[in-house]
């Protein structure tokens, strides 16, 4: 009797810990909503890295790459105007910065764009201070912080066109002869891609490292109320600061890449609010600002979508495209103020309670 | 010496004086009421000692150290905490989350930080709501959460701006037990209050405000007989009749 009724219980025993393990794995991956975001991240990241092994055809790689860089520059872009509420619509002032400083080294002093990705880091990073040191110094808040980065975007884009050291009106571009790794240039996209998803792997893991830390608690309370965050002992100029500090290094990285990848820059095209729209803005909004997941599924919308759109509807009547863009973007902001990572949300919700409260 | 001393603070908006001249201390352990009628100048006082507002004249000694001219923060971090009448809570994180954000002023580590959180909403019996979203919470509990991110600060002083407003009477009746349960872990206590109930039973002094003056200074039932205070809530003709 009594070995039977051990033998039970060790089966009993072995089916709870299998169980546990199950539950356990499923628990790493899905037990809150910052860790299904991650894991929706990661799989997403996965996709887009096999994605060569299916089709060689280099319009589709392309759409992928910049899908890939939107998301990275998203994250970046979200961890300023998502997480801590400052509205840095300029945000492509460091994209641009970024790419500038990667050039120049490039051209003008023969360094490799491995080292100008981040020097022109330190150079956005450098100019994010100075924006969060003025706008704190003046106490410019939301739509006036917001109209200070637009204007510094016009002033910016005047002293680039006059600018001969930086080619002035002409732009910039890369030498495509001979191309090496060290120069950052490569004849086939797949290399592109695979440098791409690993800024976007970094971002998706910082981003996720402030959000779960102190620093990213501060954030979001200063996001949802500055005064009462003070009250707690928040440093709000500080993280303020810090914020714009992070979200401007990392766009000035990803400007960088973006620069390399689409070898030509001038002030007209990159200091520009209708590029800023599609590259910096429009993902995170359709994802969901303010969410780990949003700039990664938003960009894998938006890019696709705009490239189409172009594709498609460029033949006839100039400008038709931007309407239908346009008119798409407005749309997903009115029918899901808070994105796509806002119904997955939703969703998550109701599946995570148990059968009965359904 | 007392642990809040404010001295002869004065607070102007343009023409208009908000508080003149205002004094007072509290000590630990020790509940001070701050009453008046509407527009006596209590919040604006308040606004003064927690750093928001730069007195025109005067000073505030915490703890031995001026905190006049020192950011809301900074005064924070030095042990003194404020609420706000009109509750903030953040709205699109959860109760716990809210807690931790003022938790965080004490420890860097997230796992003390939420130790600290919950032991907090457990001393308030709101230990079965950590996980609801901040802008789902009904009044009452809103207003425990505002005491609960200021009481995870670990304060040594706690400045209650209307913690009572908008509250059913049983709630009321809550609230004292929390503030007295507070009081008596050794924190100084500074309260504006409008429910008589709540100066009555709990302050240790009160001081009444109006037009920014203090006129009256005492123990609870001193002050609500003192004719000039009468007067200020009332008006004159019923101390004449």
């Amino acid at each position: 009797m009594s070995s039977k009724k051990s033998t039970q219980t060790t089966q009993e025993i072995a089916k709870q810990a299998s169980g546990t393990l199950y539950q356990k794995i499923v628990h790493f991956l899905f037990g809150s909503w910052e860790s299904t975001q991650l894991t929706f991240s990661f799989l997403l990241v996965i996709l887009m890295a096999v994605f060569p092994f299916f089709t060689k055809s280099p319009y589709w790689l392309g759409i992928v790459v910049l899908s890939a860089v939107y998301a990275y520059i998203g994250i970046s872009w979200n961890i300023v105007s998502g997480l801590t509420g400052q509205l840095l619509i300029a945000h492509i002032i460091f994209i641009a910065l970024g790419g500038y400083t990667t050039i120049v080294l490039l051209n003008t002093y023969s360094v490799s764009p491995w080292i100008g990705l981040l020097v022109g880091g330190v150079v956005a990073a450098l100019a994010g201070v100075v924006i969060a040191f003025i706008t704190l110094r003046y106490g410019l808040k939301m739509d006036y912080f917001a109209l200070f980065t637009i204007a510094l975007l016009v002033a910016l884009r005047t002293l680039f066109l006059k600018w001969d050291y930086v080619g002035g009106a002409v732009g910039m571009w890369v030498r495509l002869k001979n191309p090496s790794f060290i120069k950052m240039v490569f004849n086939d996209k797949a290399p592109y891609l695979y440098i791409a998803l690993l800024l976007l792997v970094i971002g998706i893991i910082i981003q996720y490292l402030i959000y779960r830390s102190k620093t990213g608690k501060f954030f979001i309370a200063i996001r949802e109320d500055e005064d009462a965050a003070a009250a707690l002992g928040v440093n709000t100029p500080w993280y303020k600061t810090l914020s714009v500090v992070i979200g401007a290094a990392m766009a000035g990285i990803g400007g960088g890449f973006y620069m390399m990848y689409v070898t030509f820059i001038d002030p007209t095209g990159v200091f520009n609010l209708g590029m800023n729209v599609e590259i910096v803005m429009a993902g995170p909004i359709i994802g969901g600002l303010g969410s780990l997941l949003g700039p990664i599924l938003g960009a894998l919308v938006n890019k696709p979508i705009a490239e189409l759109v172009r594709g498609y509807l460029s033949e006839g009547t100039s400008g038709i495209s931007l309407i239908v863009y346009g008119s798409f973007l407005v749309t997903s902001i009115m029918f899901m103020p808070r994105g796509l990572a806002g119904l997955l949300h939703n969703l998550y919700q109701k599946l995570s309670k148990p059968v009965s409260e359904r | 010496m007392a642990l809040l001393e404010v001295e002869n603070i004065t607070k102007r908006f343009g023409g208009l004086v908000a508080v003149r001249d205002l004094s007072l201390t509290v000590d630990k352990g020790e509940i001070v009421a701050l009453i008046g009628p509407n527009g006596a100048g209590k919040t604006t006082a308040f606004n003064v000692i927690a750093g928001y507002y730069k007195a025109d004249a005067g000073k505030v000694v915490y703890d031995g150290v001026d905190i006049t001219r020192l950011h809301p923060h900074q005064i924070c971090n030095l042990g003194l905490v404020r609420t706000f009448q009109v509750v903030r809570p953040f709205r699109g994180i959860n109760v716990l989350d809210n807690v931790m954000v003022g938790a965080f002023a004490r420890t860097n580590n997230n796992k003390v930080a939420q130790a600290k959180a919950e032991e907090v909403l457990d001393f308030l019996g709101m230990g079965e709501e950590v996980k609801r979203m901040a802008s789902g919470l009904p009044i009452a509990s809103r207003k425990r959460l505002e005491i609960a991110r200021a009481l995870a600060t670990e304060p040594k002083a706690i400045l209650l701006d209307e913690t009572m407003a908008g509250l059913r009477p049983i709630e009321t009746d809550e609230v004292i037990a929390m503030v007295r349960k507070m009081s008596q872990s050794g924190i100084a206590i500074l309260l504006v209050e409008h429910v008589m109930k709540v100066v009555m039973s709990l302050a240790d002094r009160v001081l009444v405000l109006h037009h920014g003056e203090k006129i009256a200074e005492g123990t609870p039932n001193e002050v609500v007989q003192d004719p000039q205070v009468i007067d200020a809530y009332l008006g004159e003709t019923n101390v004449a009749n």
